[in-house]
C-alpha cells in the first residue's frame, strides 16, 4: 500500500485501514474464485466446440456490434441530456430526472414486456413497424433497442455527474474570452467531462453486452439471427449442455475483461492528450 | 468610459439595489465592500454573465446591457482564477485568441509575448495544476490581457495570496494598468490592497453603493457611519448641538462632559468622526484652555510598526495613531497627564 503521503497513524487508524484492505481482498477473492472455478470445471472439448461453432461465433459478433452501437447511441443522447440536466433548472426537472432513472430500477423483463406491448398492441408501435418499415420485433435492430432502453440511463447518469463536478466558472470565463455557449461546451466542458463520459460508456457497454431477459421476450433467440452470447448460455444450459454454456460464459468474461482494459488504457491516453 | 445606471439584480433574498458607478478611461477603480455585499455579482453583471433586472450598462455612451459576454470585450479574472485544468499555461493564455479564430501560430506568438510581459515566459509548457498562487494569478491575468480588453475586471485578484506575493502582484497590476493604459475595476474587501492600487474607489454594502470617491475622500469625508467603520475610523461620536459659534461657520456639540467645536452651523443631534491619525497628543502643562483640547491618559497602546495605536481615556474616550517619535516623547515625559487636541478642521460631520 502506498504510504508516501500518509500521516503518522495510531493503532485505531491501522485497524481501520486493515479492515478496508480486508474487505477489498474478500471481494476480489470472491470474484476470482468464481472465475477460477469456471476455468477448472470447463471441458476442453467444449471450448473447442464453442470456438469452432459458426452459430456461436455469430452470436459473439452480434453481442459485440449491438453493444458497441448501443453504447454509441446512448452517449449521443447522454452528453446533451447530462449537460442540460446539470446546467439548467426548469419546471418538472425532478420528475424528468426520475423518469430518466426509471430504466435503472426496471426489472429487465419488464423492459422487454413493455417494448413487446408497445410494438404489438399500440397504434404508434404498429405504425413504426408496419408503415414506417422500421422493424424491431424479433429483429437485430430490436436487440439494440432493448439494450438502449435498459442501459442508456447509466450513461446519462454518469455524464450528468461529470458535468455537475465541473465548476460553471470555467464556462463563464470562456464566454468572456470570445466563446459562444456551444464553443465553451466543446472547448472546456466536454474535455473536462471526458473521464465521466468514458465511465458512462463502460457502464453502458457492460450492461448492454450482458443483457438477457428483455431480449428473450422482445427479439427471442433465433440461431444466426437474434442470438447473442447471453441467450446462447441460456439455450445451451436449458438443453443440458452445461459444459458449452460454461465455455461461452468464459468467452464473455474474457471479452468483457479485454474491452474494459482497452477502454481504460485508451481512455487514459485520450485524457492525457486533452 | 463605462458606467452603470441604477443597475438592479436579484438572486434569492439578495438584491443589487440601483447601483450607479462610473469608471473613467485609464482609471484604476477599486470596488470595496464586506463579504456578501454583492461585489462579485456586480462584476458578473458588468461582463454579461448575469442578466440584470433593470438599469443600464453604458460603454462610451453605447448601451451594452443586453450584449452577450463575448461581444463586450471586457476582460474578466474570477476570484479563483478558473484556469482550464486540461490545458497548459500557454494554451490557457491563447485560449481566447483561438476561440475567436486566430491561427494557432499567431495565438501562440501573442500568448508568449503576454506571458513574457508578466514574467511567466518560463512556465508556458507547464500544466496549470502545479502552479503557485502568484503564477496562477499571472496566468489568469495574461489570459484576459491577451484579448486586449477595453476594461479589465479583477475579482479579489490577490485575496488568496500571501502578503509578499500580494504586494508584488499589486505593484505589477498597477504597472501593467499604466503601461497598457487600461481601465481596471478591482474588487476587494481589503483596504491596504485598495491603497496600493486605486485611483478612486466605491464602497458597496448589501447591494447598495454607500459612497464613491478618492481614497482620501472616503477616509476623511465619510458619508455615513458604515463608510467610516469600513475605513477603520474608530472615533465616531454622537452629540447634541449646544450653540452656534459667533463669527465662524461652526457650532459646539455637547458630548460626554465637554463641548467640542464642530465645523458648520447645525441643529439637533450630529454624528461626527475624526481619524485616529488626526488626533494630536501632547503632555499636559496645566493649561487646559484651547479649542477641542481636554485631558486624557493612556489606557492601552500597541506598536504596529508604521505607527503606535494609543487608546486614550478621559472626558472623551478615543483612539489616536501617533508616530514613534511622538510616542517616545510622551513616554519620556513620565506623566500620566496628557492632553488630546481634536483640530476643528479635521472633524468631519456625517450625513
Amino acid at each position: 500500500m502506498r504510504r508516501g503521503n500518509a500521516p503518522n497513524r495510531g493503532i485505531k487508524d491501522r485497524f481501520f485501514t486493515g479492515f478496508c484492505a480486508f474487505m477489498l481482498a474478500v471481494f476480489v477473492a470472491f470474484i476470482l474464485t468464481l472465475i477460477i472455478a469456471d476455468v477448472l470445471y470447463v471441458d476442453k472439448a467444449a471450448v473447442l466446440k464453442v470456438i469452432g461453432s459458426h452459430d456461436i461465433r455469430h452470436a459473439l459478433w452480434m453481442s459485440i456490434w449491438t453493444s458497441v452501437l448501443t453504447t454509441f447511441i446512448s452517449l449521443l443522447f447522454a452528453v446533451p441530456l447530462g449537460y442540460i440536466l446539470s446546467r439548467y433548472r426548469f419546471p418538472a426537472h425532478a420528475v424528468i430526472d426520475a423518469i430518466i432513472d426509471l430504466p435503472i430500477i426496471f426489472p429487465p423483463l419488464v423492459a422487454g414486456l413493455t417494448l413487446l406491448v408497445f410494438f404489438s398492441q399500440t397504434g404508434l408501435g404498429k405504425w413504426i413497424q408496419e408503415d414506417l418499415g422500421l422493424e424491431f420485433w424479433f429483429q437485430p435492430k430490436g436487440i439494440v433497442l432493448c439494450q438502449f432502453l435498459v442501459a442508456a440511463s447509466y450513461a446519462i447518469r454518469s455524464v450528468k455527474t461529470a458535468f455537475d463536478d465541473i465548476d460553471r466558472r470555467f464556462e463563464n470565463v470562456a464566454l468572456t474570452l470570445g466563446c459562444t455557449q456551444c464553443a465553451s461546451f466543446m472547448r472546456v466542458s466536454l474535455p473536462l467531462a471526458a473521464n465521466g463520459i468514458i465511465a458512462g460508456g463502460i457502464l453502458t457497454w457492460a450492461r448492454a453486452f450482458g443483457l438477457f431477459g428483455p431480449l428473450l421476450i422482445f427479439v427471442g433467440s433465433f440461431r444466426g439471427r437474434t442470438e447473442v452470447l447471453s441467450t446462447t448460455i441460456f439455450l445451451e444450459q436449458s438443453v443440458g449442455n452445461l459444459e458449452v454454456a460454461l465455455a461461452v460464459a468464459l468467452m464473455m468474461i474474457l471479452v468483457a475483461l479485454a474491452a474494459i482494459i482497452t477502454i481504460r488504457v485508451v481512455g487514459g491516453r485520450v485524457q492525457l492528450r486533452l | 468610459m463605462i458606467c452603470t445606471e441604477d443597475l438592479t439584480f436579484e438572486i434569492g433574498k439578495f438584491r443589487l439595489n440601483a447601483v450607479s458607478i462610473e469608471m473613467l478611461r485609464n482609471e484604476y477603480f477599486v470596488l470595496l465592500g464586506p463579504p456578501g455585499s454583492g461585489k462579485s455579482i456586480f462584476l458578473e453583471c458588468l461582463c454579461g454573465l448575469r442578466k440584470v433586472a433593470s438599469g443600464r450598462i453604458l460603454f462610451d455612451g453605447a448601451d451594452i446591457t443586453y450584449d452577450e459576454p463575448r461581444k463586450r470585450n471586457i476582460g474578466y479574472v474570477p476570484q479563483d482564477y478558473a484556469l482550464f485544468p486540461h490545458l497548459t499555461v500557454q494554451q490557457n493564455i491563447a485560449f481566447g485568441l483561438r476561440a475567436v479564430g486566430n491561427s494557432s501560430k499567431l495565438a501562440a506568438f501573442r500568448a508568449n509575448e503576454t506571458a513574457e510581459m508578466l514574467g511567466i515566459g518560463h512556465l508556458l509548457e507547464r500544466s496549470v495544476l502545479g502552479l503557485s498562487g502568484g503564477e496562477k494569478q499571472r496566468t489568469a491575468l495574461a489570459r484576459a490581457l491577451v484579448m486586449e480588453p477595453r476594461v479589465l475586471l479583477l475579482d479579489e485578484p490577490v485575496s488568496a495570496l500571501d502578503e509578499a506575493t500580494r504586494q508584488s502582484i499589486c505593484s505589477m497590476l498597477r504597472r501593467v494598468q499604466k503601461d497598457l493604459k487600461l481601465t481596471v475595476m478591482h474588487v476587494s474587501h481589503n483596504l491596504e490592497e485598495a491603497f496600493s492600487v486605486a485611483d478612486r474607489a466605491a464602497i458597496l454594502n448589501n447591494g447598495r453603493v454607500e459612497q464613491t470617491g478618492s481614497l482620501d475622500e472616503l477616509l476623511r469625508k465619510c458619508r455615513n457611519e458604515f463608510v467610516a467603520r469600513f475605513m477603520r475610523c474608530e472615533n465616531i461620536f454622537t452629540g447634541a448641538v449646544a450653540e452656534s459659534l459667533p463669527d465662524s461657520d461652526a457650532c459646539t456639540v455637547r458630548i460626554s462632559k465637554i463641548n467640542l467645536a464642530v465645523p458648520g452651523r447645525r441643529e439637533g443631534t450630529v454624528q461626527f468622526i475624526i481619524r485616529p491619525e488626526d488626533v494630536l497628543i501632547e503632555v499636559a502643562d496645566g493649561n487646559n484652555g484651547g479649542e477641542n483640547r481636554f485631558e486624557v491618559s493612556i489606557s492601552r497602546w500597541r506598536d504596529f510598526g508604521s505607527h503606535v495605536r494609543v487608546e486614550l481615556k478621559g472626558s472623551l474616550d478615543l483612539v489616536a495613531h501617533v508616530s514613534h517619535a511622538v510616542f517616545r516623547k510622551i513616554m519620556a515625559a513620565q506623566t500620566a497627564k496628557l492632553a488630546a487636541i481634536l483640530p476643528r478642521e479635521n472633524i468631519h460631520v456625517l450625513e
